[in-house]
């Protein structure tokens, strides 16, 4: 027979030996799986913003015409301007106010498009349908219910009311979409765009524009300057940059950037330790076949070939079901880490789908190489002798003590088998280890964003709040006197008023930092506002101001420091006492109206905080201060803002846990099942000395406890360790320090009962293999090598 | 044939045993007795049905068809957890290649039935540390099964065998494992047992050690029982 075949007939075929085919296979496809969406994660974690910009071909600017001074030609002629590379447009663009569910939703920008494609600004429809008929839109996915008292908006199902324009007409919102640049805040088709003009509003017109140069804010000056000359004088109402929407989003972006890389990194070296451990083991379960095959003549070299193939073949098919599985699995997460990036969809690169089989078929065949150069170099009787059991001698102390323990003795069985292999124990270990680690990591984060949400949101503290968002309130309008009267009669009259406080807010310059510094001045009592101190204290006295961290960073200034404040009326010295939790990089300070003299003005107003009193709904209380303040004023009740990215986080985190949960508790699967087929001989014999099924499956399940227990004893400490790195680089993107009470998110008996996930991880991926040994017939386990 | 009395250990009624569909019977429509305080040896050709009747007997399988009662219990019927008390409580088994289990020490391998049984500790170390001694393994207890020869390895898988007093030891080719003296030594150390009325079926393709020591011997070729021109001895036989 030739070399070749003598390897074939030896290796016995792919189909052979079905039980290690599956379960390599299976392995290979959860490890493949796994593998691919922590690339597709990494991929999409690196500078989504840019990637989706590039993809969704993004408007560099959206110019505002004023079409009493131009026509749509004269618009659509300027794609032909020097350094416009692509245009759209023009579209009509309305800026109206509406209502959902009887609620001030607030103003909303629309745009006129028949289509949601385009050579600029192709908008990725993330749910629902384009607008094909009359009193329809299609909003951008970042518009969203103002807060607890509006329900989330249903495709299909919710409406808004557009108020101030004859009829109100209604829009039922039919879908949602992406502009990478948020060019509007819904569409609706062009026709629509007559119904939703307020009289006596100027029309407008949007155009798109993409340019050979637009990289910073003097080139995209330069441009919108060259398209301004081509159009009439005085017909160019306003233009805004892609940098702007840029900053925002690669903002969001990196915050999540930390965490979903930690999985992401989680995810593949448990799929490299759980390959690396299955392929060897079934090598070397093959020990035994070898020696009988080198008996009867083969070489080393065709021995090695036997055992590369027969592994070779089932890995390949898992790697190969893994990359597609990895896809289809990567599909929901990928639009989940979309939302939290703020782009319109993210796939799995095609590299990822191509080097996550290929690294994960390389690594097969370095894991099987050893075992496989080593059973070629290996006598026949050494072969056969190292196939058929451990190494004699390891496990027995353990067994020794486990026998002394007053035990039962299944248990003691169980607890001391492990012992006899031990670098496939400490493989196994790390793996739940890795597991236990993103789920405890999973809860805490979860924790400490739930914190950070309740801390930047003050939801506990401030449910409503005032803001002169309504449609009563006119461009650039401030409040009145009497309106401001109004408002605090109205919020007193409510008999679930506790209190309330206003708030302004403008630019101030402080001595010693050279950019703008936003001062928010209290008209009132603010010390029950419940703002988050990461050191120090907040305000007391006149004179003394809380910071933001970004304002210590650009002052270089500390908490107990003096800072010389300008207001533009009066120039103050204040002392900075605490150090607030404020994400944002625009440094910020917030004092009383009198130690900031000149801010608390009409002009500054920025809202107004009501906190209520206890058992009293916010949602209540914002429907009926919102009828008491009357839909033609210029207030509105609202809820607290910003927890979509929360939610977004949350769901992600939540995803990916279980996902790397689930893969660990596989790599248990498969450890346990190699042992049960090492020992199924042993196991035989247990059960003709009268181990009942009971016995078996808890002597097998015992097998994994002491690797679970200490995976957990290091899976605890690592995730504290994890969450308050990832917290810590989140909030240095974020601009901002973290409270102490962010990181402490695990009491004691709390990590403790969450290290109990590497055991309940381990229990549940052994309770299969345990199941099958159990019910397996004695005379069958006898009969087997 | 022996016919049927309320003194049987074993009792075969029509047993059967097909391993797969089309072929032929491991075990085709047996039916035998095997009394208690009886030594019957069971012979036949390899592939001629004694292991599947020896698994048949300590409910490590089940048959295809047919009744198998053992010590009073139809154990055909019973499910693995109900076989395995039975195991525990009523048989000991004894292998040819001994199956010790090489990561415990012999007290550990002798003490392990009584333990998966239930028996209180201090039961079970004095039962075990009794038969030991009557075993001449005592010095052994605490080596593990690696170090020992093949005979006392041998006396070890004996000692697990009785540690729980069943009623019924069935030996595997006991001595096959071994050389020609320690063979004989374990042969007499099995007569000495069934002096003390233990019930013992023994399968072995040696024809001097059943001649030796059984009562009765029952032919099997083919997966059938067919007349056996052995002897029948006397319960003790001759030394």
């Amino acid at each position: 027979m030739s070399w070749g075949g003598s390897v074939r007939t030896a290796s016995g075929g792919p189909f052979r030996h079905k039980v290690q085919a599956f379960v390599l296979c299976m392995v290979l496809l959860v490890s493949t799986a796994s593998a691919t969406l922590g690339l597709a994660l990494l991929a999409a974690s690196s500078g989504p913003f840019d990637r989706a910009f590039a993809a969704q071909h993004g408007a560099e600017v959206a110019l505002s015409a004023n079409p009493a001074r131009v026509t749509a030609a004269d618009l659509a002629a300027t794609s032909h301007v020097a350094g416009v590379t692509a245009a759209a447009g023009p579209f009509a663009e309305a800026t109206v106010q509406t209502q959902f569910g009887g609620q001030p939703f607030g103003q909303l920008t629309l745009a006129g498009r028949a289509a949601p494609g385009g050579p600029v600004d192709d908008l990725v429809l993330t749910s629902g349908h384009w607008p094909d008929g009359p009193g329809q839109v299609v909003l951008d996915d970042n518009i969203s219910g103002p807060g607890p008292g509006i329900g989330s908006l249903n495709v299909g199902s919710s409406a808004l009311t557009v108020t101030g324009v004859p009829g109100k007409p209604s829009l039922t919102v039919v879908g949602f979409a992406n502009s990478i640049t948020s060019s509007a805040d819904g569409w609706v088709t062009p026709g629509e765009m007559t119904a939703l003009r307020a009289p006596g509003t100027a029309p407008a017109q949007q155009m798109l524009y993409r340019f050979t140069a637009a990289g910073s804010d003097a080139q995209i000056r330069a441009d919108v300057a060259a398209v301004t000359r081509a159009l009439p004088a005085g017909s160019v109402a306003g233009a805004s940059s892609w940098l702007a929407a840029q900053a925002q989003a690669e903002g969001n972006g990196a915050i999540m950037e930390p965490f979903v890389v930690a999985f992401a990194l989680i995810g593949l070296a448990m799929a490299v330790l759980i390959v690396g451990n299955v392929v060897s083991g079934a090598v070397i379960a093959g020990y035994q076949r070898i020696g009988v095959l080198k008996s009867i003549g083969l070489t080393p070299a065709q021995v090695v070939i036997v055992y590369l193939s027969r592994v070779g073949w089932p890995a390949l098919a898992g790697c190969l079901l893994g990359a597609v599985a990895g896809n289809v699995i990567a599909a929901p997460v990928l639009h989940q880490s979309a939302g939290a990036y703020g782009v319109g969809s993210q796939q799995v690169p095609l590299w990822a789908s191509v080097a996550a089989p290929l690294g994960m078929l390389a690594l097969t065949v370095l894991a099987a190489l050893g075992p496989a150069i080593r059973a070629g170099r290996l006598s026949a009787v050494e072969a056969i002798a190292a196939g058929r059991a451990p190494r004699a001698g390891r496990g027995y102390a353990a067994h020794r003590l486990a026998a002394t323990l007053r035990l039962p003795r299944p248990v003691g069985l169980g607890l001391a088998a492990p012992f006899a292999r031990p670098a496939r124990t400490l493989v196994t270990l790390a793996a739940v280890a890795f597991g236990a680690t993103a789920v405890i990591f999973a809860v805490g984060l979860h924790s400490s964003l739930s914190r950070a949400e309740a801390a930047q949101n003050q939801s506990a503290t401030v449910p409503v709040q005032i803001q002169q968002d309504a449609p009563g309130r006119g461009p650039n309008q401030s409040p009145t006197a009497a309106q401001f009267a109004a408002m605090t009669a109205a919020l007193r009259a409510q008999p679930g008023t506790a209190r309330d406080v206003s708030l302004y807010a403008t630019g101030v310059k402080v001595a010693g930092v050279t950019e703008n510094v936003t001062a928010f001045a209290f008209g009132g009592d603010s010390s029950w506002t419940g703002y988050s101190l990461i050191t120090g204290r907040w305000y007391r006295a006149p004179g003394e101001v809380a910071v933001n961290t970004a304002f210590l960073n650009a002052s270089g200034l500390a908490v107990g420091d003096t800072a010389t404040v300008n207001t533009g009326t009066a120039q103050v010295t204040v002392r900075i006492t605490g150090e607030v939790f404020e994400p944002s990089k625009e440094p910020r300070l917030y004092g009383s109206a009198q130690t900031l003299p000149g801010v608390a003005t009409a002009q500054n107003y920025w809202q107004t905080d009501v906190g209520l009193r206890p058992g009293i709904s916010p949602a209540a209380y914002m429907s009926s201060v919102n009828n008491a303040l009357g839909i033609q004023g210029p207030f509105a009740a609202t809820g607290p803002d910003g927890g979509q990215f929360y939610s977004i986080a949350s769901e992600l985190i939540g995803l990916l846990s279980l996902m790397v949960a689930i893969a660990a508790g596989l790599g248990v699967l498969n450890t346990v099942l190699m042992t049960t087929r090492d020992r199924v001989h042993d196991l035989g014999v247990f059960k003709s000395l009268g181990m009942r099924p009971g016995q078996v499956l808890t002597m097998v399940v015992c097998w994994i406890i002491v690797p679970a227990v200490l995976a957990g004893a290091i899976a605890a400490p690592a995730a504290v360790a994890l969450n308050t790195a990832t917290l810590h680089a989140m909030a240095g993107t974020a601009h901002t320090g973290v409270p102490a009470s962010f990181t402490q998110v695990f009491g004691p008996l709390r990590l403790a009962v969450l290290a109990l996930a590497a055991l309940v991880i381990a229990v549940l991926g052994a309770l299969l293999p345990a199941s099958w040994a159990a019910r397996a017939r004695p005379a069958t386990a006898l009969r087997a090598e | 044939m022996r016919q049927h009395s309320a003194d049987d250990v074993i009792r075969f009624d029509g047993v059967t045993k097909i391993y797969q569909a089309g072929t032929p019977a491991a075990l085709a429509d047996v039916s035998l007795t095997v009394a208690a305080g009886e030594v019957a040896a069971v012979m036949g050709p390899s592939g001629s049905g004694k292991s599947t009747l020896l698994n048949l007997v300590a409910g490590l399988d089940k048959p295809t068809s047919g009744a198998v009662t053992v010590a009073g219990l139809r154990i055909d019927t019973l499910g693995e957890t109900a076989l395995a008390r039975f195991r525990a409580r009523h048989v000991g088994i004894i292998f040819q290649f001994f199956n010790l289990l090489d990561d415990l020490t012999v007290a550990d391998n002798v003490l392990l039935p009584a333990q998966l049984a239930g028996a209180s500790r201090r039961a079970a170390r004095a039962r075990a540390d009794e038969l030991l001694a009557r075993l001449g393994i005592q010095d052994h207890r605490d080596d593990y099964p690696a170090r020992l020869s093949g005979g006392q390895r041998q006396r070890v898988a004996i000692a697990r065998a009785l540690v729980n007093s069943p009623e019924l030891l069935l030996a595997d080719e006991p001595t096959g494992a071994l050389d020609t003296a320690t063979g004989q030594e374990i042969g007499r150390l099995l007569r000495e047992l069934n002096a003390a009325g233990q019930t013992l079926v023994l399968v072995t393709h040696d024809p001097a050690l059943a001649q030796r020591y059984a009562a009765r011997t029952l032919q099997l070729v083919d997966g059938r029982l067919v007349p056996s021109n052995a002897a029948v001895l006397t319960q003790a036989g001759p030394a």
